[in-house]
């Protein structure tokens, strides 16, 4: 791949940059990478208002807002959806944008394989969401337990639409995967050792890794439930000898590392949003790396947790809350490093910083819940109670969310040249912090009350009606938090102000080109001599080198 | 660079068609079908020698990123802000924590076993306590069951009392630097206060069983004799010179 001065006469034609047909057909990672967040923006508005409307079902006892099928449809739709086709794409779709920015590379290192993983994401999407015009939606759940997923107790095609879906956007998730961790260890700029890598790519590789372990081990299952219920296997078949625990191991053993697949590169984001806000390098960068691989290990040997109350044996049970209580270690070295990092800091309350400062805090909670359920004797009371709805928010919405965002508002001038709106940025922030904590706080209540998740509706004697008032009262919060992000993001694109090469005067390569960068990325591949390489270009008397 | 192609789509949706046929119609299975190899043909094509890349052409010279220029103000305000950490030349070795951490514990673990002696319950209670974290049954036991030896009790016991005394005596080494002299105050008084409340806060939810028969006095007193006992094992370790140290 070669960048060349050309007369004009000698310039060889240049694909096209603008229409339809440029998009489909680009193999430019970063508008893959434009192309995974907005599909995934699309999905997430999707999924936020089947969110909106099981909180209103849950308004009240007795509610008659939906029907109790739609009810288990939008549930197992909602969770499918924000995980699958939210959470994993739009992160891959930042490292698909960033990662070779900020190694100094001028693409993947598969650009057409780059390109079918996000329409494989893409069209899997579809193809799941067909299913509401093919009868219903998948009604089981977003982890389909087998064997109530098997065909005697699931009629219908709903749990093959979810089966195929899944496994055809699978397939390109673990193709993005390849590429990301081949494109991490092959490509990056002359002198940028693993050492000096951005603490984001660290966090990618990492994350590039659990996606290859996490993701077959679901396909696998997902075959083997497939033939189940088309072709008269009986892997999950307890009456024909099956097992009704294996689709559960099968299930969290990707299900798990899910959790960290969606939390490390937010961990990343946090990593270089907050030394730039706070004008101070990361605290301890060889410890954040060293807990980003520790992770790693210990995310794929804690799958049982999810299954105390399936009664494995005390032996068992034990072990895997050691190793969830060890898994606390490494996440708290980040925590501690990030801040470590804020204190004695000059610190810019702009917007990414304020989303950043939020993650710490949200994180934090979801974290702490995470501890106590890992306590067997806690997570036998409250298992399958809003409790835990509540931490996996605070983890996955608290934590990744909050990140997202911060990475939006810090890198959207990089991709445009156009800077997000502060004021509305500002209004986002506190709505978001405000309806994210009256959603789910109450629902660590209303969980310890005993009121189990996906239930359709209640009585008004359990005394769970305050508690999901609200929670509903802020969902609609949150539902404006978001209107203003997308208006933000609709005039921005538009009338933002502009936003320069550099407008954080932050630290790392692709800050170093244009915004948004040519489709070559950069005039010259950059030279690297320190973790901060564009502080070095800036401060010539005080380089990073000298002192790493 | 790598020129702009539909063939990825064109092999994804093939794919996706192939899937779709199973629910719908064998038709778009058909179709899938034809598109796969189709597609394949296409990319592996463009794989050819001379095919599929071209040689960019620069973006116009007003497009181009500017020279990256030194920053006006070359050294950052040294009043109340540093761009760098300020570390102390030497330190105690980060292994000098564990080393305490562990002579801690075996200090810890006396005051356990003579408040099973003193207090007449057998030193098999204490570990039995700490083992309750991880073994639900223990949450229906008896005061004399409890006294009783139980293997499993007693390794799960062994393994959560060495990793975190291990663990906390790091922490403790690692924060040392960091912490204004005196390691054995810190380590032996401010550090078991601050985890005693901690402690005291959180052992309802981590460990219920215990939350319900600890003996406050004795298991602060224990905290105490590890907190002392690290300090004093980190504070006769030999320091060791931090790397980079001397940076400004």
């Amino acid at each position: 791949m070669a960048v060349v001065e050309q007369s004009a006469s000698r310039a060889a034609p240049l694909p096209a940059t603008a229409g339809l047909s440029a998009w489909v057909s680009t193999v430019d990672h970063k508008r893959i990478g434009i192309l995974y967040v907005a599909t995934s923006l699309a999905f997430f508005a999707i999924g936020g208002i089947e969110a909106m409307l099981i909180r209103w079902q849950l308004w009240a006892p007795g509610a008659r807002v939906l029907g109790p099928e739609i009810f288990n449809q939008l549930f197992t739709m909602h969770g499918t959806t924000m995980v699958f086709f939210v959470g994993m794409p739009i992160l891959i779709g930042f490292g698909n944008y960033l990662v070779p920015l900020m190694i100094g590379a001028r693409d993947m290192a598969f650009p057409r394989l780059n390109a079918m993983s996000y329409w494989l994401f893409a069209f899997g999407g579809t193809l799941t969401y067909a299913s509401f015009f093919a009868g219903g939606a998948p009604d089981v759940g977003w982890f389909a337990y087998a064997p109530l997923t098997e065909y005697a107790f699931s009629r219908g095609h709903s749990t093959d639409y979810w089966i195929l879906g899944l496994m055809t956007s699978g397939i390109g998730t673990l193709a993005g995967a390849v590429n990301l961790v081949t494109t991490i260890l092959t490509f990056r700029a002359p002198g940028m050792t693993l050492g000096k890598v951005p603490l984001f790519v660290w966090m990618m590789l990492v994350d590039g890794v659990l996606l290859i372990f996490a993701i077959p081990p679901l396909t696998a299952a997902q075959i083997m439930l497939l033939f189940d219920r088309s072709l008269g296997a009986h892997f999950f078949d307890t009456q024909a000898g099956g097992s009704a625990v294996l689709w559960q191991h099968m299930f969290w053993f990707f299900g798990h590392p899910e959790v960290y697949i969606l939390a490390l590169p937010a961990f990343g984001m946090i990593s270089e949003i907050v030394p730039v806000f706070s004008r101070k390098v990361i605290f301890g960068y060889e410890s954040v790396a060293a807990a980003t691989i520790a992770i790693g290990f210990i995310s794929m040997g804690v799958w049982a947790h999810h299954m105390f109350t399936v009664g494995l044996s005390d032996a068992l049970d034990a072990i895997f809350s050691g190793v969830t209580f060890l898994i606390a270690v490494p996440t708290g070295i980040k925590v501690f490093n990030w801040i470590a990092t804020l204190y004695g800091g000059r610190l810019r309350m702009a917007t990414p910083m304020l989303f950043a400062l939020g993650f710490l805090g949200m994180f934090l909670m979801g974290g702490l819940t995470g501890i106590m359920l890992a306590s067997v004797p806690i997570d036998w009371q409250v298992s399958d109670s809003y409790f835990v709805v509540a931490h996996f928010h605070y983890v996955l919405f608290g934590g990744t969310m909050f990140a997202l965002m911060a990475g939006f508002y810090y890198w959207f001038p990089k991709a445009t040249g156009r800077m997000m709106s502060e004021r509305l940025g500002r209004w986002h922030f506190w709505l978001m912090l405000l309806g994210f904590n009256l959603t789910f706080f109450p629902m660590h209540i209303a969980g310890l009350m005993g009121m189990p998740r996906r239930i359709y509706t209640y009585s008004a004697d359990r005394g769970w009606t305050v508690w999901n008032q609200l929670s509903t009262a802020g969902a609609t919060v949150l539902g404006v938090a978001f209107a203003i992000f997308f208006w933000n993001l609709f005039l921005s694109l538009r009338r933002g102000k502009p936003g320069g090469d550099d407008p954080w005067d932050a630290w790392t390569l692709e800050w170093a080109t244009t915004s948004p960068p040519p489709p070559y990325n950069f005039e010259e591949i950059p030279l690297v001599r320190s973790r901060r390489p564009l502080w070095d270009l800036k401060h010539p008397e005080d380089p990073d080198w000298m002192h790493e | 660079m790598p020129l702009a192609t539909a063939w990825p789509m064109v092999l994804a949706l093939g794919i996706t068609l192939l899937a779709a046929g199973c629910l719908t119609n064998w038709a778009m299975s058909i179709a899938g079908a034809v598109l796969v190899p189709l597609a394949l043909g296409g990319w592996i094509r463009e794989l050819l020698p001379g095919r599929g890349e071209f040689e960019h052409a620069r973006v116009p010279a007003h497009e181009r990123p500017r020279a990256v220029v030194p920053a006006a103000v070359a050294i950052a305000p040294a009043a109340g802000f540093v761009h760098r950490m300020r570390l102390p030349e030497k330190v105690h070795p980060y292994s000098a924590g564990v080393r305490g951490g562990i002579v801690g514990g075996i200090g810890m673990a006396v005051v356990a076993l003579a408040y099973g002696v003193v207090s007449g319950r057998g030193i098999w209670y204490t570990v039995n306590l700490l083992a309750a974290m991880l073994m639900p049954r223990f949450a229906t036991a008896t005061d004399a069951e409890l006294a009783q030896f139980d293997a499993l009790a007693l390794v799960f016991g062994l393994v959560i009392h060495a990793l975190v005394s291990a663990g906390a005596g790091l922490c403790y080494g690692v924060l040392l630097p960091t912490l204004p002299r005196w390691p054995v105050l810190w380590g032996g008084i401010v550090a078991p206060l601050l985890w005693t409340g901690a402690v005291y806060g959180f052992m309802g939810v981590l460990n219920p069983v215990m939350n319900r028969r600890v003996d406050w006095q004795w298991f602060i007193a224990s905290q105490f004799v590890y907190g002392i006992l690290a300090g004093l094992v980190v504070m006769r370790s030999e320091k060791v010179s931090v790397r980079g140290a001397g940076i400004s």
